[in-house]
């Protein structure tokens, strides 16, 4: 039986003409991949290769029309959240409550790699005062004031504290804008000190008493706020249900990350499995097909394991990959090059993680918001990565620099010091542009070396 | 021993009120920084700080949690092999009680650090006096701040956060309410991030070309004099004779003297039980920092806004020099805000570039006076 394929946009049109003659069925927002190139100027997809299942057509096809169904959703009656920058959270509790859609700005980051920067986003950041020494999340600023992308939400709240300095700098420029955002408090988490009460959060992590009721009670003004959007309060029955759904969507992943990652081959590629964990943040707008989606991806990976047809071959490099890529090409490269992932921290492992379901369900939430990578140490999120390495047999690790996030400053260095000397694999920093063929040398030199430095440790 | 701390939100009166000496990094003659390849994103004062708690054993270092890199800086260092170090979450929110609750549950865990440096948990009197102390010294350094410009007020107020003092009552710079801009000088504003010892050439710099400092609005500027004690209330959390409790003779007998320079009465202490003060006094102190906070990390951030167009337009600034490190996202983005909301044009200074006072740098300080005068 041959082996899964990757396939070009134009192939995939090809084979979708085939699918479709067959009697492929699809959701509302199916078609050809090609369409959005022509419709939406998604240029990024004629250098991307895609997985050639049904299922991975559906996985992008929900990730292109996530614009058009929250503007379709606003016309509907539906009352829009931006939630910016806890990555898991508030999506968890808007959800809960009918009427109300939450999405993540935040993911206009990718806008400008999705369109090859004809979209003209960070240009006009750049015009806002935010110039490329911040990272590409600052498309979101322009996309706010053009208004050409997401719907103007209704509601915009944000983390803060804790949080990136780039994101925190360009949400600020947006209030100052006039779109107002209400700000919650994401203290540092930090380990309980001796005999100070405290809390076990998901992620084998742990937090001091007093952090947890300090983000509990911060969920709870945003979950007053919310239930006054939706006119209906946010209560913990509501909550409760939402939190169970919420994991619904984790567990498949949770599955999902397991099959592909420890299989022997890939099942499926790593752009896909990207686009995938994605989903978790925010269920891509829409939480109850999301499920559909992950759920059509699990069967067609175990599927392919079953039948041993990887689309990715045994012996590909397993990498650990740390931080999203700002070019999604670059998880094409990567196996190109002859690695495959067997392991990810795109900076949102609090929102793979199973949130509480034994708890009162606001003091869950608040526990498995303190468990973002992001807010605790840079050792911390080590500790993880060198746990999931483990788990996984990675042979190699890299850490993907996003231009201009002030956090890559200095957690790559302690994150490859920790891998270095707890597993003695080799380790790399990258730095992935929106639009990375102009690096490509430099790119495949360092990856190349860093892949055949990984084989030659078989060979010792 | 020493205890070097980052910020000026980190209450140095605490510290000192453990019997430690408080160490506004600022003035350190040994706080330097390393050429740094830009490529890195690092912050040059991050970097600093890193290296400051890797080479003074013997002393600690606070780090904060306002900035990123100053927050993962303090990962890089956090090591029993190195220097005692510690991370204070400042809040970045202000409108909710949350913020009130991080702050006091930082100062209690910060106690417990100093206690284990070998200081000591402070009385009330001695948590009073100091309190007294830097809430004093603060006044008087806020209201010098319009008449004593440039080079001489940034020493005066990071002497202050050195080692706590503030000239004496009397003293000339106290008097000599200059005018904004003697000599025809173009008035500026100076706003932004750390501008420690090393880097006060730029205040010279300004100066011979044409400018003058009259609104230091850095990190360790005048903005850091902002939080201040309701004293009167504080003294009521006291009582005279409880045990344990009063302020040293000496101590008080330097308070009177400071407030009869200030012009004020001494207020009789009114009772208090022993139990209830420390909690009055760790309420004040935070109230204090909360409400006197006034920094880019806020959020929202309208309180610098609010803090800067007053001064602005008091002291007649014509133009803002902005002044960051690279890979401080915080006030870069700042810039086309402040432009916005006064209407005063702007130069954006880079620490790293500034550093050591360039041909470039005098270049555009020259410039930017000459457009603005």
């Amino acid at each position: 039986m041959n082996a899964p394929r990757k396939l070009t946009l134009a192939e995939w049109d090809a084979h979708y003409e085939h699918l479709s003659g067959a009697g492929l069925q699809q959701p509302q927002y199916g078609g050809r991949l090609s369409r959005h190139v022509a419709l939406e100027g998604d240029l990024r997809l004629r250098r991307l290769r895609f997985d050639e299942s049904p299922a991975a057509l559906r996985l992008w096809n929900f990730l292109l029309t996530e614009n058009q169904r929250l503007h379709e959703a606003r016309a509907g009656g539906e009352r829009i959240v931006g939630a910016m920058k806890d990555l898991g959270t508030v999506p968890v509790m808007a959800y809960s409550l009918p009427g109300l859609r939450a999405f993540y700005p935040d993911g206009a980051w990718w806008t400008p790699c999705l369109m090859e920067c004809s979209d003209g986003l960070l240009r006009q950041a750049e015009a806002l005062g935010i110039d490329a020494s911040f990272c590409p999340v600052r498309a979101m600023l322009a996309a706010f004031q053009n208004g050409e992308h997401f719907p103007r939400p209704d509601l915009l709240i944000c983390s803060t504290g804790a949080v990136c300095d780039d994101f925190s700098a360009v949400a600020q420029r947006l209030e100052k804008m006039g779109f107002p955002i209400v700000w919650w408090e994401m203290p540092r988490r930090r380990a309980p000190g001796p005999g100070e009460p405290a809390r076990s959060l998901p992620g084998n992590l742990s937090a001091p008493q007093i952090q947890v009721e300090c983000v509990r009670a911060e969920l709870e003004r945003i979950g007053k706020l919310l239930g006054e959007l939706a006119g209906q309060p946010l209560d913990a029955e509501a909550l409760a249900n939402g939190i169970q759904k919420a994991n619904h969507v984790r567990r498949l992943l949770a599955s999902l990350r397991r099959a592909v990652y420890a299989s022997p081959g890939a099942p499926l590629p790593a752009l896909e499995m990207l686009v995938a964990e994605m989903l978790a943040i925010h269920f891509c707008s829409d939480r109850e097909e999301s499920i559909g989606v992950l759920t059509d991806l699990l069967a067609e990976a175990h599927g392919r394991i079953r039948q041993r047809r990887f689309v990715v071959p045994e012996a590909s490099v397993r990498v650990f990959w740390v931080n999203p890529v700002a070019d999604l090409r670059a998880m094409n490269l990567l196996e190109d090059w002859g690695g495959r992932i067997c392991g990810s921290d795109y900076m949102f492992t609090h929102a793979l993680d199973l949130i509480p379901e034994e708890l009162p369900p606001l003091e869950a939430l608040a526990r498995a918001a303190l468990a973002d990578p992001m807010v605790g140490s840079t050792r911390d999120r080590a500790r993880r990565i060198v746990a999931e390495c483990r788990a996984h047999r990675a042979e190699a690790v890299v850490v993907s620099r996003i231009p201009g996030a002030s956090h890559c400053a200095r957690e790559g260095a302690i994150i490859q010091e920790v891998v270095r000397e707890e597993l003695g694999i080799p380790a790399i920093e990258l730095e992935i542009p929106p639009v990375c063929d102009a690096m490509l040398p430099a790119l495949g030199s360092r990856l190349q070396a860093l892949l055949e430095t990984a084989k030659a440790r078989r060979r010792a | 021993m020493q205890v070097f701390f980052t910020s000026p939100w980190v209450p140095a009166e605490w510290i000192k009120a453990h019997g430690l000496e408080p160490r506004g990094i600022w003035f350190a003659p040994q706080f330097a920084f390393d050429s740094l390849p830009l490529s890195a994103g690092l912050c040059a004062f991050a970097h600093a700080a890193v290296r400051l708690a890797e080479k003074e054993r013997e002393s600690a270092v606070i780090f904060t949690t306002h900035c990123d890199q100053l927050r993962r800086g303090f990962d890089a260092v956090a090591s029993p092999a190195l220097a005692p170090v510690f991370l204070f979450n400042l809040p970045a929110t202000w409108q909710t009680p949350v913020g009130r609750q991080i702050f006091i549950s930082e100062l209690e865990r910060l106690g417990d650090f100093l206690a284990g440096l070998g200081g000591h948990a402070p009385s009330c009197g001695e948590l009073l006096e100091t309190m007294t102390h830097y809430g004093l010294a603060r006044e008087r350094l806020r209201g010098a701040a319009a008449g004593c410009a440039g080079r001489r007020y940034a020493e005066a107020v990071s002497r202050f956060h050195w080692d706590g003092s503030c000239p004496p009552a009397g003293d000339p710079f106290f008097r000599s309410q200059e005018g904004p801009s003697p000599r025809g000088l173009v008035p500026v504003a100076l706003i932004g991030g750390p501008l420690p010892r090393s880097q006060w050439d730029l205040l010279d710099i300004i100066e011979r070309a044409g400018g003058r400092v009259v609104l230091n609005g850095t990190e360790a500027g005048e903005r850091s004099l902002q939080p201040a004690f309701p004293l009167e209330a504080l003294r009521a959390a006291l009582a005279p004779g409880a045990p344990g409790t009063p302020p040293s003779r000496g101590a008080r007998g330097r308070l009177e003297a400071d407030e009869e320079v200030e012009g004020r009465q001494s207020a009789a202490i009114p009772p208090a039980s022993k139990a209830g003060c420390k909690p009055a006094l760790l309420e004040a102190l935070t109230r204090a920092y909360i409400e006197g906070c006034v920094d880019v990390f806020q959020r929202p951030n309208t309180r610098l806004y609010a803090w800067l167009k007053e001064r602005l337009a008091a002291r007649g600034v014509r133009g803002i020099v902005l002044w960051h490190y690279v890979g401080c996202d915080l006030w870069r983005a700042e810039a086309q805000p402040l432009r916005e909301a006064f209407g005063l044009p702007v130069l954006l200074l880079d620490a790293d570039e500034a550093a050591g006072g360039s041909l470039r740098i005098v270049g555009r300080i020259e410039a930017f006076l000459e457009a603005v005068s």
